[in-house]
């Protein structure tokens, strides 16, 4: 059962030592050839491997922030653009002023047999051409995964009361993999949680990314939680949700992390007080907890969260389905998002109705970045 | 709803046609070749949109170029026209396909690189310098930028003194399918194909010879699609257009003849084949029957025809000549208007001007030598390739079932549809392959250790340097109240919702830059972030 976040702060037990590689997958600058790096996603998921996928027109920095806040084993870079030789150097020169060099960087991609060697020499731990087998890429993400040392607890410790983010995605990191945090007890915080549930793509992540550059923009620290399901088959996992957040950087206060329900033996609950408490103690003043479906096979995020957002769009029916199946009664607000589409209008009277009583209910846009400061406005006011 | 993509997802997309060793008559039920097929030429046009097809005009070869600044692709064009080659294709950077000036801070290391870099009409003046607008056709891949490139395009030909209604070419500008695969949308879906409609009004009244539109399956197929999904979303694209084209209150017969589609030819020879045949069929019945176009033009699908880079392999390049070979074999026997084929150094870069002599020569062997191109669809009749016309015709007709149900093509790509569909269609390929179910010579089998030591082209990063210093110069020197009257008049015209072309054209000439134009639109249209991606 979830323990609730307000439960005494030792850390608990180890409880799972089989956390799945997991990899960064980048796109970076304006190239937009996917198909080989989508299909390195499925692939890595049916191999086992939780992989985030940041999507699209990344910058040089906003990746390798990813990869401190993810705490990946590895980082994977796609280019079939012809720009290796301007991107790689710029990762590599901020995996080294961020400290993260224990990450290694491998690529992908239309990349000249003749490049390889100055690409090895930079410090590239791998590339593979085009016709490399999936296969290969696979063995060689696991090899380079298993290669992790040790987290040096003593270390990190005081990195993470120093507030230092690479810290504290480390111990989460250690949370996960079900290592004992040498018996540290962070700090109890005083963070508001709050949970951001609803319907698969309502747009609970793109909300989340625009609520959390407005709460940042007015001088708070935010953390995410993003949760996604895992291949119950596999333990692989697609964590889709960051590309919607890329906004995210240490230098903001602003700090998403991506986990997979099944990630952890005994599944999220047996993680996601003890992330909690980290990020709690860490002393941001949001968390919000982005989970699917606030419905059955839920993680209780009632009981880890103090408040939660339910997040619906319009003609989605959804609001009519959730007041019968209980579910309306759970959130302390509603968001209409997707505003700009049509029948938002009729939605939010069906909702009124639905909810029946003076919960606020807001309505937003994300695509337009509308409605969000007014729900920010509300956020501030809970405690 | 539970519609999710599933069909078409088996190996191919014309499994019934090959269950057996050979197909009969038999197999061709309720065949009748006078409504199926009818004679080149005719209603449905499976045969061919032109009843003497390449006896009396041969296809266009036309070689896709561009690299560097304006001026080294200026030099290319002329170079391919030198060595006969019949129309121009200019393939653009990243940075101008996004709509990116030269100097973005995204643009770093992208410029000139992946194509010709054009960040104002001074770099368009220079691309097409001593070409005459009037005499060579010209085609332009571009798709989110496309009506401000087109602006740029009208500018020049002003300026050759070429009167636009005797421009000939082709404007990619299909934005839909930059949302299912390429992923050069910049704006949401539904302003993104208001400019689409934009251009097809303008162009429709001024420039009549002119494709507005080139509805692509190539990027599709590439993207991962199976030959049916390329077929059916390719239609349905193009059905969307003409649905929003004739909202917009335009004739259908006005404006239909000019949007032209382009393809994919992969390795299945008669797949394909059977796949260009059904594309005419489909599309002549879909104009007349669900569009009610009255004009015969209105209802030929005219292509073009791209040979399949993504079966190019980077182990044993020179073996690509033979495979760029026949897939430009099989789209020559399934009638196209006009073909690019691929270099052999498809992996590793832009081609060096040797091998896209090659690719061209392979287009002029096939039109000279092998007698191919003498008679119309030489294999209409064959028991064969009609069942196969038959079956992809039937899956892709599925498809577009499928995607009306959704509401259309708008609503389905905000579901991810169309994504989804090519993501998976691509997986099931890769595990194929991983699997050993589909060889590839020089990859799975027949494999050669040791590297290749085929010449590259490189582009150096002084391209980048120099047009970045030009076009800062540009916007150091231009007339700067003119140059914002007319920013200033681009955002109000689309925030009016009128048709933005006129706007285009005069902040092209008061210089105003790809980027500029883009960023002004983005102001009113917003900017999209991609639709559901798993
Ligand atoms: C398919 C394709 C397209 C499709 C892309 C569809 C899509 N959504 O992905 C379409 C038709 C849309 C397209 C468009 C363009 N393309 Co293109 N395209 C290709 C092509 C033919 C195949 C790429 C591919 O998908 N292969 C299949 C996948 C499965 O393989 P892969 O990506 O190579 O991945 C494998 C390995 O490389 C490796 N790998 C790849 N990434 C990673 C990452 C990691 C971490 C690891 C470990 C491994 C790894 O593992 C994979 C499995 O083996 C290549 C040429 C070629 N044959 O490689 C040109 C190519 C990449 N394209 C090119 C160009 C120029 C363009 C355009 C700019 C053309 C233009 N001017 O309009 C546009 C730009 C599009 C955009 N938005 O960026 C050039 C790039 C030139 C260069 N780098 O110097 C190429 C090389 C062709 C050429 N020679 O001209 N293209
Ligand atoms: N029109 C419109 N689309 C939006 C808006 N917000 C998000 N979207 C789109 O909705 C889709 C899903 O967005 P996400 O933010 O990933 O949604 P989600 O609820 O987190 O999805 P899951 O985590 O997969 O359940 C994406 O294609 C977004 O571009 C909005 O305000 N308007
Ligand atoms: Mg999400």
């Amino acid at each position: 059962m979830v323990t609730l976040a307000t439960e005494p702060m030792k850390m608990t037990k180890p409880i799972n030592n089989n956390q799945p590689p997991r990899i960064l997958l980048a796109k970076i600058g304006l190239d937009g050839h996917d198909r080989g790096v989508k299909v390195l996603a499925r692939s890595f998921r049916d191999a086992g491997i939780e992989v985030i996928y940041t999507g699209l027109w990344q910058t040089c920095e906003a990746t390798m922030y990813a990869a401190l806040q993810e705490d990946v084993d590895v980082v994977g870079v796609s280019l079939l653009s012809a720009a290796h030789l301007t991107v790689m150097p710029e990762l590599l020169r901020l995996r080294k002023k961020l400290d993260i060099e224990h990450i290694p960087i491998i690529l992908g991609g239309i990349v000249p047999n003749e490049d390889h060697a100055a690409l090895a020499e930079m410090g590239v731990a791998a590339v593979f051409n085009p016709g490399s087998s999936v296969d290969d890429i696979v063995e060689k993400v696991k090899q380079l995964a298993a290669m992790h040392e040790p987290i040096q607890f003593k270390e990190v410790v005081v990195g993470y009361k120093a507030r230092k983010q690479n810290a504290l995605a480390k111990l989460i990191t250690s949370v996960q993999r079900g290592e004992s945090l040498d018996g540290f007890t962070p700090p109890v915080g005083d963070a508001v949680v709050i949970g951001v549930t609803g319907a698969p793509g309502v747009g609970k992540s793109s909300f989340i990314g625009k609520l959390g550059e407005e709460l940042v923009s007015r001088g708070k620290r935010v953390a995410v939680l993003a949760i996604d399901p895992s291949s119950p088959i596999t333990g692989g996992a697609l964590l889709g949700d960051r590309l919607r957040m890329m906004s995210a950087s240490p230098e903001r206060e602003f700090f998403v992390r991506s986990l997979a329900s099944g990630g952890a033996a005994g599944g999220l609950a047996a993680i996601c007080p003890d992330v909690l408490k980290l990020l709690k103690g860490f002393g941001f003043d949001y968390i919000l907890v982005e989970t699917v479906g606030a419905g059955q096979g839920d993680v209780g995020i009632r009981e880890l969260a103090s408040h939660t957002l339910l997040v619906l769009m319009p003609d989605s029916g959804d609001a009519v389905q959730y007041s019968k199946a209980g579910i309306m009664e759970i959130a302390t607000c509603f968001v209409l998002n997707k505003c700009d589409l049509n029948g938002a209008d009729a939605t939010q009277s069906q909702l009124i109705s639905a909810v029946g009583d003076a919960r606020p209910i807001f309505k937003t846009s994300t695509l337009k970045t509308e409605g969000i400061d007014r729900v920010a406005d509300f956020i501030m006011t809970l405690s | 709803m539970s519609i999710e993509p599933g069909l078409g997802k088996s190996k191919r997309s014309t499994d019934d046609a090959r269950g057996k060793p050979f197909v009969g008559p038999e197999d061709l039920r309720g065949y009748d070749p006078a409504t199926a097929l009818s004679v080149p030429g005719s209603f449905p046009f499976t045969r061919g949109v032109h009843r003497t097809m390449y006896r009396d005009k041969l296809w266009t070869m036309r070689q896709f170029a561009g690299f560097g600044s304006a001026a080294d692709t200026n030099e290319r064009f002329k170079y391919l026209l030198a060595h006969g080659t019949t129309g121009l294709s200019t393939a653009f950077d990243l940075p101008t396909l996004m709509g990116r000036d030269s100097d973005d801070p995204l643009a770093l290391g992208e410029v000139g690189r992946c194509g010709v870099a054009v960040a104002s009409l001074a770099d368009m003046h220079v691309l097409y310098d001593g070409i005459n607008l009037g005499e060579v056709s010209t085609s332009m891949t571009i798709n989110a930028p496309a009506a401000i490139v087109l602006a740029f395009y009208v500018c020049v030909a002003k300026k050759q003194g070429v009167p636009l209604d005797q421009l000939r070419g082709t404007l990619q500008n299909d934005i839909l399918k930059e949302f299912h695969a390429q992923n050069e949308y910049v704006f949401p879906p539904v302003p993104s194909v208001k400019l689409v409609v934009d251009t097809i009004e303008y162009c429709t009244q001024h420039m009549p010879l002119w494709n507005t539109v080139s509805v692509s399956g190539y990027h599709i197929r590439e993207a991962g699609a199976t030959a049916a999904e390329e077929l059916a979303f390719t239609l349905a694209d193009g059905m969307a257009y003409t649905q929003l084209s004739i909202e917009r209150g335009l004739d259908v017969d006005a404006f239909a003849p000019r949007l032209s589609f382009f393809f994919d030819v992969h390795n299945d020879f008669f797949e394909e084949i059977a796949k260009l045949r059904a594309a005419r069929r489909m599309w002549a019945h879909i104009m007349r029957d669900r569009f009610h176009a009255k004009h015969e033009r209105s209802w030929k699908l005219r292509m073009h025809c791209q040979t399949a880079g993504v079966t190019l392999t980077e182990q044993q390049p020179m073996n690509n000549i033979m495979r760029v070979a026949y897939q430009a074999m099989a789209g020559v026997l399934g009638g196209t208007q006009s073909l690019h084929t691929n270099s052999m150094d498809e992996t590793l870069a832009l081609p060096t001007e040797g091998a896209a002599k090659v690719a061209l020569r392979t287009q002029q062997i096939l039109a000279h030598e092998t007698s191919v191109p003498q008679v119309a669809d030489p294999l209409g009749g064959s028991y064969f390739v009609e069942k196969m016309t038959d079956e992809i015709e039937a899956k892709a007709y599925a498809i577009i079932d499928q995607i009306d149900a959704m509401g259309g093509v708008l609503p389905a790509v905000d579901r991810g549809y169309f994504r989804r569909a090519i993501a998976e269609s691509a997986q099931a390929e890769q595990r194929r392959i991983d699997g050993g179910a589909q060889k590839i010579v020089g990859v799975t089998d027949f494999v050669e250790e040791g590297t290749h030591d085929m010449e590259m082209l490189k582009i150096s990063q002084d391209t980048e340097d120099e047009q970045v210093s030009k076009l800062k110069s540009i916007k150091a020197n231009r007339d700067a109240t003119k140059h914002q009257a007319a920013l200033t008049r681009l955002r109000d015209d689309a925030t009016q919702d009128k048709n933005v072309m006129p706007a285009l054209i005069e902040a092209a000439e008061a210089e105003a830059t790809v980027g500029e134009m883009m960023d002004t639109m983005k102001q009113v249209f917003g900017a999209y972030g991609g639709g559901p991606e798993w």
